[in-house]
């Protein structure tokens, strides 16, 4: 749940998911669920000339299983707020 | 529950001691990172800081045949990795 | 047939495999092939593995060591005790 609650903290920022194909794609997150699947808006993928099909792309929703990186806005990490998030995690979890 | 940190009873204490730690991660398709682990859970997901990720990629070299080994590195600022990527974590000597 | 270390005739199923053989010296060969070489310190039921004094052997290749790791369980093909480290 963590990660669920901290991707929910970065609506409407920008992001980018490295997929395990390496595809990047650039996007706002527009929203994301428990299984860390990702809605992106707005988006445009790295090195375009790669892969032209997505050139017309705008939106698209990602599986989270095919993520391989999220690339965080720098802003947006309190790094604090997460040491604790996960300690409180771990002491929960098994 | 009072005592925390000290022991390792399961693997994920070993992460859990790492935490606001450089650590090692080796990833699958010959990818490595090291950065600060600001964020873990059971699944390995993890939110890294200061990140420096390696590619390595091996070529033949047309002519000879050779293996050509090369690495590639670039910087991320903060890196959100999932867990099932994630082959090997390993934490900074501890002294 | 005494595997280095296992009371054999007291392992009876792979659990109590598993429970024996903490602290003692094990190779842990992942699906990739690669394999490590060290000492066990725990593992849960996922097959995760923390080890200490690690060495990562790439096509029989030492290439790394490691004073401690954490290998995630679903990358993991076998563990084996050793005779000696």
């Amino acid at each position: 749940m963590l990660f669920y609650s901290y991707f929910k903290t970065l609506v409407g920022k920008e992001v980018t998911v490295e997929l395990k194909n390496d595809l990047a794609i650039t996007g706002i997150l527009h929203s994301v669920d428990q299984y860390l699947n990702i809605k992106l808006t707005n988006t445009h993928v790295q090195n375009e000339t790669k892969y032209p099909h997505m050139m017309s792309v705008r939106n698209c929703f990602i599986r989270g299983s095919v993520v391989r990186y999220v690339l965080l806005p720098a802003g947006s990490v309190d790094v604090e707020l997460l040491h604790d998030a996960t300690r409180r995690e771990a002491r929960a979890a098994p | 529950m009072g005592e925390e940190e000290a022991t390792v009873k399961e693997p994920l204490d070993l992460i859990k001691l790492s935490l606001d730690e450089r650590i090692y991660v080796k990833c699958r398709g010959e990818r490595e990172l090291r950065g600060r682990l600001h964020a873990y859970d059971q699944h390995l997901n993890m939110i890294l800081g200061e990140v420096e990720e390696t590619v390595t990629t091996v070529e033949i070299d047309d002519e000879t045949y050779e293996e050509i080994i090369k690495t590639q590195k670039r910087s991320i600022p903060f890196l959100f990795v999932r867990g099932d990527s994630v082959i090997l974590i390993s934490p900074p000597l501890r002294s | 047939m005494a595997e280095a270390g296992v009371v054999v005739g007291e392992a009876k199923t792979p659990s109590d495999f598993l429970k024996s053989i903490r602290g003692k010296p094990v190779i842990v060969k992942l699906n990739s092939g690669v394999d490590y070489r060290g000492i066990l310190a725990c593992l849960d039921g996922y097959m995760n593995i923390a080890m200490e004094q690690t060495e990562e052997y790439v096509n029989g290749q030492l290439k790394n060591k490691y004073g401690d790791a954490f290998i995630r369980g679903n990358n993991v093909l076998y563990i084996s005790t050793v005779r000696q480290q």
